[in-house]
């Protein structure tokens, strides 16, 4: 199954146990219904189902008025890019309307737009970002697990967020991971228990973790795994119990934010970890952003192999 | 004069008297955050707080304070907001731009041009959710509706069949550019029609006819689930004229926000004389004395609410 239909079947599940939700976006009851990510809402919602125009600005607004008036609602949109025409609600109205400590929900769920080819105007995988603006609650998932859990406890929870998942990973078989922990907010999930190295995930980033942990472990290196799901910052005590234990970190973090939130848990790790090595592999040059290629990282996993363990 | 009349007299002479009131103390620098005063919009505050039922709800601009007074109808807990005391309308949390009041149906108000227009729509939407048969007034001015959010909002309040009220205070200018300084003129029937959106024009500032319009108003939004439009044109008062070198006559400062220099406690708080200034118009109905009369006992009034 692909991450997008698995996506898609959470979403019916989740909307069809709650009355009354406005759902709305463009092309969310129309066309490829998103690349699937929508198709069928309207059909097991109880609520509203709008096909809207094409307003970022005021859409964002409207999911605030909405909440004023303790009626919940979800944004959903096919880029994260086109978010930006939302700022200032996301900014200034939330800024308002969170002092309110609304009873109802308002969730915008935009796609990460990760395939890096669209070009200068519409590549932007800069989830961190938008969350730091105005400290909004943010949370990415990559997997069976994750997604599963952060929308049933956030979709449609009182007070607004952004929850959203990266373009590549929609096309391509859900991920399917075991969680051996995940906090209440579900901030971040632990897959994997391995004393020697500590591998820490951002963003989108869990794939790339995965493989460096198979790799490692076919070499007799035992390695424990997380991702990181919300976009702000949080305490990371199982994390940084983990990295004090193993002493030797891989962190990886594929945003292209210069704003990265791995920079503060990274200066979280230094303050409470004495390290006997890290890595970290994240962009060097966030210059990729200005025109058209491929966002995945370039990982030489077997040199990382070799350089953690030496 | 029938008492209701009589008391939307009294409300603009309050309202007018309170704002100048607040204008002293902002002279004598007492308040941190930034005040948008708007003598001259008392007509139509008032008109539209007579017309708005139970169920309704407001948005506001930065420019809010007569709105607010005139829901509030008391000077003390706005004023206390003002000095971001506790004991404010919105516990000093809000300040002036941002002062709303859900207590009184104003939900929401916006310091940024064109922002409260959207969240209107919202609310007007999870009206519909609700089948809750009221009106949502958005106000805005003729700087926001150069916005892209006030053609967004317009399309999806009538997209939406939303009984609504989007009204838009023309004093024609932006900070100190008139419109003719700043754009192309635009046609509101025009651009009304095109969305196929009815459009009303009130000028003049009488509370009377004003009121008596917007409540029909109101009737067709809710009968057409149907937003209208409305131009209402006025004059924000405590401008002056600065003379300098190059304007020996004085140059024509409009007033935004701030202190307005040259408005002062008076015993008829007038400002000019012409019906671009509502209290002027007053005239019509009742004689100077009465209206003196009204000023002195509202001014008694206010003093007792603030001690």
């Amino acid at each position: 199954m692909k991450y997008v239909q698995y996506i898609n079947s959470l979403l019916k599940e989740h909307i069809s146990n709650n009355e009354n939700i406005v759902l709305y976006g463009q092309n969310i009851d129309a066309g490829s219904c998103l690349s699937g990510l929508t198709r069928g809402l309207s059909s097991c919602n109880g609520g509203l189902t709008i096909n809207t125009p094409n307003s970022e600005n005021s859409l964002v607004g409207v999911g605030f008025g909405l909440m004023l008036n303790d009626v919940s609602s979800v944004f959903f949109m096919k880029q994260m890019d086109f978010l930006l025409l939302g700022i200032d609600q996301l900014v200034n109205t939330y800024n308002v309307i969170r002092q309110t400590k609304p009873s109802a929900s308002f969730t915008i769920f935009p796609v990460t737009v990760d395939s890096g080819y669209e070009g200068p105007q519409s590549s932007l995988n800069n989830f961190d970002d938008f969350c730091s603006i105005a400290g909004i609650e943010g949370y990415s998932f990559t997997n069976k697990v994750d997604a599963a859990n952060i929308i049933s406890n956030h979709l449609t929870k009182p007070g607004f967020r952004i929850l959203s998942t990266g373009q590549r990973l929609l096309q391509k078989e859900v991920l399917d991971l075991e969680s051996m922990y995940q906090d209440e907010n579900c901030n971040y999930f632990q897959y994997k228990k391995g004393n020697d190295v500590t591998i820490v995930c951002f963003n989108n980033s869990l794939p790339y973790g995965l493989e460096l942990y198979n790799l490692m472990r076919e070499s007799s290196i035992a390695s424990s795994l997380f991702s990181v799901n919300s976009h702000l910052h949080v305490n990371y005590s199982r994390i940084l119990d983990d990295i004090k234990n193993s002493k030797k970190l891989i962190l990886i973090d594929d945003t292209k934010s210069r704003n990265r939130l791995s920079d503060r848990f990274l200066a979280d790790v230094l303050n409470a970890c004495t390290l006997k090595n890290k890595i970290i592999i994240s962009r060097t040059t966030t210059n990729e952003s200005f025109y058209p290629c491929k966002d995945e990282l370039d990982i030489d996993y077997n040199k990382i192999i070799n350089d953690i363990t030496s | 004069m029938e008492k209701n009349k009589k008391n939307i007299i009294r409300k603009i002479i309050w309202l007018r008297l309170a704002q100048v009131l607040v204008n002293q103390r902002y002279k004598n620098g007492d308040f941190l955050v930034p005040i948008h005063l708007a003598m001259g919009h008392e007509s139509i505050a008032v008109a539209v707080d007579a017309a708005m039922h139970e169920q309704d709800s407001l948005f506001l601009t930065h420019r809010n304070i007569h709105y607010n007074l005139a829901k509030m109808g008391t000077l003390k807990e706005e004023l206390d907001e003002y000095y971001l005391r506790g004991s404010g309308l919105a516990n000093g949390r809000l300040g002036s731009m941002n002062l709303s009041n859900p207590d009184k149906n104003i939900y929401y108000s916006s310091s940024i041009l064109g922002n409260n227009l959207p969240v209107g729509c919202g609310y007007a939407l999870a009206n519909k959710m609700k089948n809750k048969n009221g009106v949502v007034f958005i106000t805005t001015g003729d700087g926001a509706i150069e916005e892209g959010s006030f053609y967004e909002s317009l399309l999806f309040l009538k997209s939406n069949n939303l009984p609504s009220v989007v009204l838009v205070e023309n004093n024609e200018w932006s900070l100190a550019t008139r419109i003719k300084e700043r754009r192309a003129n635009i046609d509101f029937s025009q651009l009304a029609g095109a969305l196929d959106i009815e459009y009303l024009l009130l000028q003049g500032n009488d509370p009377f006819e004003y009121q008596e319009k917007i409540n029909l108003v109101r009737s067709k939004a809710l009968d057409n689930n149907s937003p209208i439009l409305i131009e209402v044109k006025l004059t924000t008062l405590g401008y002056w004229f600065m003379e300098s070198e190059g304007y020996p006559d004085g140059k024509f400062i409009n007033y935004h926000g701030g202190p307005a220099p040259e408005v002062d406690e008076k015993e008829y708080p007038q400002l000019v004389s012409s019906n671009e200034d509502p209290l002027f118009l007053l005239n019509k109905y009742l004689s100077v004395d009465e209206l003196t009369d009204i000023s002195n006992e509202m001014s008694v009034q206010l003093k007792e609410d603030i001690s």
